[in-house]
């Protein structure tokens, strides 16, 4: 029998389905189906101009949207030929790492909840507010940030903030403590999740799953270090890697992830306080100098060539692999951007890690997945 | 804490592991009945100063995340004394959602312009304020936007300026000039004189300087125009392009100055 979960579903996280074939309570085939959301972001870029287009990338994957920008702005850079000075790239770094704490704990709350656990999901949402907060205080904005800009980023960082942002650090290590004394100190998530939605290493190469979901397989891939962008080169972190690839290894891998964001924030915030400078590249050409960002619609005629590109970044957003692609052809706005989404590739592959379970294990393996149906669809 | 090891282990001890983390959630509960992570909104607002400037409260430990509002991008104030009528502010919304407007006390033949809003499309991304040289538009913190019909949701102008009298705190940013600005070119040839560059510039940097008229040729025709062309106060433009939109032959365009 072909069930459907979602549409509208709480295990969903969003606006997809997945039918289940089952068997009694015994899951015998899978087929996820995705498209829901889609906004055609790829294709509105092709006439907005590159900063312009910024704005779409905060809605591409609405719990990671520093992650999107950076990863958008990183190709149109390439592409554009524009260096961002280095107190930019820093800040890149800090605010994506806030970022990725901030989606952890999102997920931790979402997944626990899945799991029944309400008191979690509150620590969660409290504690992601904190992070939101210092992301509010230097971007303007809680979800939506609008703050990086082709060479560089919009603005510093405020007085004082450092400070807050240490302190919110200290904070957040004892949080990670409890976070575990209530799920891996409790017989009940263990036998909830151990041993479940299992994903072999072998398997995630195969099927191109990325993110946690591998590092949790045992396989020791992560972009930062791998194929460093922004200033992860100068960072010194660990990759977090779990054994067993189950529901339990993808818990342990964030959070272990989570520790090290905490960490390499730490060092991005020493490094930001020792080095004043500017953080928006100089000489940038006249239609991308933040002022004036997306003058260039609207009839105007620049009778101008500027040089051509190509752009390609691949960046270690929360969930996986990110990558764009953006091609310059000397106009104002690029010909065409290309993302491609680590959760559409994690969620694809659902067959291989549901087949032979239960029914009412679905929601803890597909919370564990860490869904975000805006960046599947785009 | 590690997790126990085998199955057995697991269920020897299954009271404790039920127990823990219900201790963990009753200290969280206790800590929370003195020190409430939520405010009493609408009684209590998180611009509030006192929330400003000292303290967020989490469950136990004060944080002082204050200051979060600094920046904050809510709805926008304007100042329409000294709008300048640039257009800046329309052309560089991703959304569409200024329209210029006319307000009053304008010269009548060419009425002074200000943006009005629409917040039903509007995504608070900050382009506007960043792009307007004068600094009258501006992102306040106010974020409370609910309205019962559809057509409130479009601020004129003169509603913007009354947020503006609030003197709300305003988005401090304001992102420096590029140090090499292209500047408005002529194409000379092309130019016929016409003066409407000159009369929409929003700033008046544009003035019309005689040139003389060629002298006539044998067999050629001197072609029909007024002999003057625009020069452009690089200082005082705005680099908003108005020019180059009303332009009815295209004979102006951004470029360098050699």
């Amino acid at each position: 029998m072909w069930i459907n979960m979602g549409p509208q579903h709480p295990m969903t996280h969003g606006l997809w389905n997945l039918r289940v074939r089952i068997d009694g309570e015994l899951i015998l085939d899978v087929d996820p189906e995705m498209g829901y959301l889609h906004r055609g972001i790829e294709k509105i870029s092709e006439d907005r101009h590159y900063n312009e287009i910024i704005t779409l990338m905060d809605r591409t994957c609405y719990v990671a949207g520093m992650a999107w920008e950076t990863l958008f702005v990183l190709g149109a850079e390439q592409a554009l030929h524009v260096t961002p000075p280095e107190r930019a790239e820093w800040i890149r770094v800090l605010s994506e790492e806030i970022q990725r704490l901030g989606s952890h704990i999102m997920w931790y709350a979402a997944f626990v909840q899945d799991l029944g656990l309400m008191s979690p999901f509150l620590y969660g949402m409290r504690d992601r507010d904190l992070l939101l907060d210092l992301l509010q205080s230097y971007t303007g904005a809680r979800m939506t940030y609008e703050y990086n800009r082709v060479g560089g980023v919009r603005n510093d960082l405020p007085s004082g903030f450092t400070d807050r942002a240490r302190k919110v650090c200290d904070w957040l290590e004892d949080r990670f403590r409890e976070y575990d004394a209530l799920c891996l100190g409790s017989a009940i998530f263990h036998k909830r999740c151990d041993g479940l939605g299992v994903l072999k290493a072998a398997d995630c190469v195969r099927l191109g799953v990325t993110g946690p979901m591998l590092r949790s397989a045992g396989v020791k891939r992560d972009l930062r270090k791998d194929r460093p962008y922004s200033a992860y080169d100068r960072v010194d972190f660990d990759v977090a890697v779990a054994e067993g690839g189950d529901v339990t290894g993808r818990y342990l891998v964030r959070m272990e992830e989570m520790r090290q964001s905490v960490r390499i924030v730490r060092q991005a915030l020493d490094w930001l306080d020792r080095n004043p400078g500017p953080c928006l590249a100089e000489n940038l050409p006249r239609w991308l100098g933040a002022p004036y960002a997306p003058v260039g619609r609207e009839g105007y005629l620049l009778r101008r060539n500027y040089p051509k590109g190509l752009g390609f970044s691949a960046i270690e957003e929360p969930h996986g692999e990110a990558l764009a692609y953006v091609v310059n052809e000397g106009v104002e706005h690029p010909y065409r951007v290309k993302l491609k989404s680590p959760i559409f590739v994690n969620l694809s592959a659902a067959k291989e890690y549901l087949v032979g379970y239960r029914v009412a294990d679905i929601p803890p393996i597909m919370g564990s997945v860490d869904i975000c149906v805006g960046e599947v669809d785009r | 804490m590690s997790p126990p090891e085998t199955e057995a282990e697991r269920s020897n001890s299954s009271v404790l592991w039920v127990a823990k983390p219900l201790a963990t959630a009753a200290r969280q509960f206790v800590k929370s009945l003195w020190r409430p992570s939520t405010i009493v909104y609408p009684f209590e607002r998180l611009e509030d100063p006192k929330f400003r400037t000292e303290v967020r409260v989490a469950a136990g430990k004060p944080i002082g995340v204050g200051a979060v509002w600094d920046n904050y991008r809510g709805v926008h104030a304007l100042n329409i004394d000294t709008c300048i009528s640039c257009n800046l502010c329309a052309f560089s919304c991703p959304d569409l959602c200024i329209d210029m407007v006319t307000v009053p006390g304008g010269d009548p033949k060419h009425p002074k312009k200000c943006p009005q809003i629409d917040y039903g499309k509007c995504s608070y991304c900050g382009f506007c304020s960043d792009a307007c040289p004068e600094g009258c538009l501006t992102m306040t913190t106010r974020y409370e936007l609910s309205v019962t019909k559809r057509a409130e949701m479009v601020y004129a102008p003169e509603r913007l300026h009354e947020v503006y009298k609030t003197k709300l705190p305003m988005s401090p940013i304001r992102v420096e000039r590029p140090q090499n600005e292209d500047s408005i070119l002529l194409d000379a040839p092309l130019c016929i004189g016409c003066n409407a560059c000159a009369r929409d510039c929003p700033t008046k940097c544009i003035t019309m300087l005689d040139i003389p008229k060629p002298a006539a040729k044998p067999g050629e025709k001197i072609p029909k125009r007024i002999w003057k062309e625009p020069v452009v106060n690089d200082s005082d433009c705005v680099r908003c392009g108005t020019c180059i939109s009303v332009c009815p032959k295209e004979c102006l365009f951004w470029g360098t100055h050699r």
